[in-house]
């Protein structure tokens, strides 16, 4: 059987001249020249590979640059022939098991290069008596370097035993030279160590909250805390949705301008109404410039199911759609990238953060500024049902879409104000009840969205000259039409779920009896 | 795992001297490679000053008797190994055990290789053989090293409609002139004027060189001891050329 690599690391006190001279003093070596391998490490912003265990990194060397894939910690890093770069997304690949693999750890977000390491290697062959090469030994410093201009610390240093096959004893040789030395195999990997010196976690993006509020907490110190978590979040996926390739990070970037609207809309009487009008008028403003973005992406991705309901050769007559689509996207974003390029907004950001992290209390107080936030959220969540069990009960089979528009925005509120507010309940109980709301959100969101792609589909035909395209699109508004129909019909069922006896019961227990004792 | 067979019925034309520089240009990229070397006489183990002997012989090998992998052996290069030749194919008939389930029988005795090798190389010997079906059968790509005279092109010609016969694909067949002799007239012609039956022949040739016939003496692949000769460049662009063919997506 052949031997595997065995990759032993040296106390970082130890000297690599002494331990190489009393290696060459043992064996009969050629010591080649020295090289210098620079390995960089791919992610997504969110480190997808990283936390699922996978590896795509580059060996830059002299002239040649190579790609290297791990697809899981139970596989080995293989080397990818026949690309001459690491791709922006996954679906820049051709069809092959490393873009399958890949694909479905990454889905549509982009890569970036994340963390550089240098390689400083001194490989050894060691010969037999008739110079042919047993075994290969390299002595490695690994140095990690934050930037360009701050100094390189070491990381590690190891040493590589490689087996050459069909020599398998002489690989032994080798391994009992190292044994009494009591080196440690290396385990941990190199990108975890530079994690570790660069500061920052790979856990650390997390579109979530993630907020622990005190109960007793003066409403206003918490409003602003959670205002604080979304502008960072949003702040987070600014540059990412500049970039505009994945488009994780505009959707992102959207429900923290969502949630920071709703907070500022629901979470009344806490901060001064001149500062809500202001801001809210602000991220209304950005809210609109994403719209067209994400409505255009959503659209397109859906546009694969929805064209179904057409014979092949018609769907051949959405090219003029699709174009349309991808040039108003285009159009809106660049709308977008310039509005955030303008130092105007830059300052409402700046002068945002400098409002939230202040932390002085509004004088005089509100009526809510200074009850603890406990209360207050109970009071907002039992309201915000109340109002949204109102709106449902009113919707019949008769009623106009519009009343189902306004329940999904209900619904909305309710959800993000318990988002808000989570860590002041058990955990299990909150996701018990949003679990109990999901069916209808998505019931009420899938009516949405036909509604929406309807009117970019009405909006195309009022413009476009092409006939035969203006009639493929007619077809699909009829579908569209036909699929909300359907959607409806299931409205009542799930609506029953969110408003039933149970659920009621649970809401009270959790928003306004709990608290009572 | 890309598998490529240096092919032709004919000896002396340079299939081992392709497969020994071929292999070791794959292995410098950073893939690993394996030589296959399928030639009783064990040219390319004696390029690489592998002693071909195969414990067990070579025929046990065929039979999946024994582990393939066993026999594989390191060259002096990293990444590129070698499963050498066997004496022992001279008196069993490797051949005939290879005629039994022809389409298949190298493939499955490389697929457990396939975790491991990103090529392999297969340096096959002279003449038609009922080798030769599983040969076709296993590679992604057949070069066909040829000398420019009116008797290799026939030879050529004959490769390829026994290639049609057993219903391959002829885009997998990959022709290219080998020892090449730009004074002589006849080489310069075909060179210049590939004839119309080898549509997909490679630009790049290979020329009659010394430092090709010194590896015999150094025993080492040319890019190793004579890396800015003409033959080494002319071996790194041919090498190039197939990677376009092996990569290109449509
Ligand atoms: N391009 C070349 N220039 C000069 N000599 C060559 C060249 N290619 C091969 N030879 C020599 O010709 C002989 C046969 O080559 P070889 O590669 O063994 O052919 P095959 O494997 O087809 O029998 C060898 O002695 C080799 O050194
Ligand atoms: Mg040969």
């Amino acid at each position: 059987m052949n031997n595997k690599q065995l990759d032993l690391v040296i106390p970082l006190d130890k000297g690599l001249p002494e331990l190489l001279a009393s290696f060459q003093n043992n064996f009969y070596v050629n010591v080649l020249p020295e090289t210098v391998i620079h390995r960089i490490y791919y992610d997504t912003f969110d480190w997808l590979l990283y936390n699922n265990g996978a590896v795509l990194e580059v060996h830059e060397e002299g002239e040649s640059r190579r790609i290297y894939w791990q697809a899981n910690q139970q596989s080995s890093l293989r080397i990818q022939l026949g690309l001459s770069d690491v791709p922006q997304l996954a679906s820049e690949l051709p069809d092959s098991d490393f873009r399958r693999q890949l694909q479905s750890v990454i889905s549509v977000r982009e890569l970036t290069p994340r963390i550089k390491i240098k390689v400083k290697r001194l490989p050894l062959v060691m010969l037999d008596k008739h110079e042919k090469v047993v075994v290969r030994v390299n002595f490695d410093e690994h140095w990690y370097y934050p930037s360009k201009t701050r100094a390189g610390t070491v990381l590690g240093k190891r040493i590589a035993i490689k087996p050459v096959k069909g020599y398998q004893d002489e690989f032994g040789q080798v391994e009992a030279f190292f044994e009494p030395m009591r080196l440690r195999e290396a385990q941990d990997n190199l990108i975890k160590l530079a994690l570790l010196e660069s500061g920052y976690s790979a856990s650390e993006y997390s579109n979530k909250l993630n907020l622990i509020l005190d109960p007793e907490m003066p409403a206003e110190q918490a409003m602003k805390q959670i205002l604080l978590r979304l502008l960072e979040i949003m702040q987070q996926n600014t540059a990412g949705s500049i970039r505009g390739r994945d488009s994780e990070f505009m959707h992102d970037f959207r429900v923290s301008i969502r949630k920071t609207r709703s907070a500022l809309t629901q979470i009344t009487r806490v901060l001064p109404q001149g500062t809500i009008i202001r801001f809210n008028q602000f991220f209304s403003g950005l809210g609109k410039l994403t719209n067209p973005i994400r409505d255009g992406d959503v659209f397109l991705l859906k546009l694969e199911s929805y064209q179904q309901c057409l014979k092949p050769s018609s769907q051949e007559h959405l090219k003029p759609l699709r174009e349309y689509l991808v040039t108003s996207r285009a159009t809106a974003q660049k709308k977008f990238v310039e509005t955030l390029k303008t130092q105007e907004h830059r300052d409402q950001i700046k002068e945002w953060r400098e409002y939230l992290e202040n932390a002085d209390p509004t004088e005089p107080p509100l009526e809510n500024s200074g009850r603890p936030v406990y209360k207050l959220a109970d009071e907002l969540i039992w309201n915000m049902y109340q109002l949204a069990l109102e709106e449902g009960n009113a919707i019949t089979d008769e009623t106009e879409a519009e009343a189902l528009h306004e329940l999904r925005k209900t619904c909305k509120k309710l959800r993000y104000l318990m988002e808000f507010f989570q860590s002041l309940y058990p955990a299990r109980d909150i996701r018990e009840l949003i679990r109990a709301m999901k069916g209808l959100q998505d019931n009420l969101g899938v009516f949405n969205d036909l509604h929406v792609h309807a009117g970019i589909l009405k909006k195309f035909i009022k413009q476009s000259p092409d006939s035969r395209a203006k009639k493929a699109c007619k077809q699909i508004v009829n579908e569209l039409k036909r699929r909300q129909v359907k959607t409806r019909g299931k409205f009542a069922e799930r609506y029953a779920a969110f408003s039933s006896g149970e659920t009621q019961k649970e809401f009270r227990e959790l928003f306004v009896d709990s608290r009572k004792g | 795992m890309k598998i490529i067979a240096i092919y032709n019925i004919k000896g002396g034309v340079g299939k081992t001297a392709s497969a020994v520089n071929l292999s070791y240009l794959a292995s410098l990229d950073g893939a690993s490679t394996l030589l296959w070397d399928l030639d009783p006489q064990g040219a390319a183990s004696y390029y690489y000053r592998i002693k071909a002997k195969i414990k067990g012989g070579g025929q046990k090998l065929v039979e999946g008797k024994r582990n393939l992998e066993e026999a594989i052996k390191g060259t002096d290069y990293e990444n590129l190994d070698l499963l050498p030749a066997d004496f022992s194919y001279r008196d069993m008939d490797f051949f005939v055990e290879m005629s039994k389930k022809p389409e298949r029988r190298l493939n499955k005795m490389l697929e457990p290789l396939a975790d491991e090798y990103d090529y392999v190389f297969l340096d096959c010997p002279p003449s038609i053989s009922s080798a030769s079906e599983s040969i076709f059968a296993a590679a992604d790509i057949l070069l066909v090293p040829t000398i420019p005279t009116t008797l290799s092109l026939r030879t050529y010609k004959q490769i390829k409609k026994f290639f049609k016969e057993m219903d391959y694909d002829s885009m997998k067949i990959l022709p290219f002139f080998a020892m090449v002799d730009l004074r002589k007239q006849l080489h310069r012609l075909i060179v210049d004027y590939p004839p119309s039956f080898m549509p997909t022949v490679l630009d790049s040739y290979i020329p009659y060189a010394s430092e090709v016939e010194r590896m015999g003496v150094n025993r080492a692949p040319v890019g190793d001891f004579a890396a800015h000769s003409r033959a080494a460049i002319c071996y790194r662009s041919m090498w190039d050329e197939i990677k376009s063919h092996l990569f290109s997506h449509p």
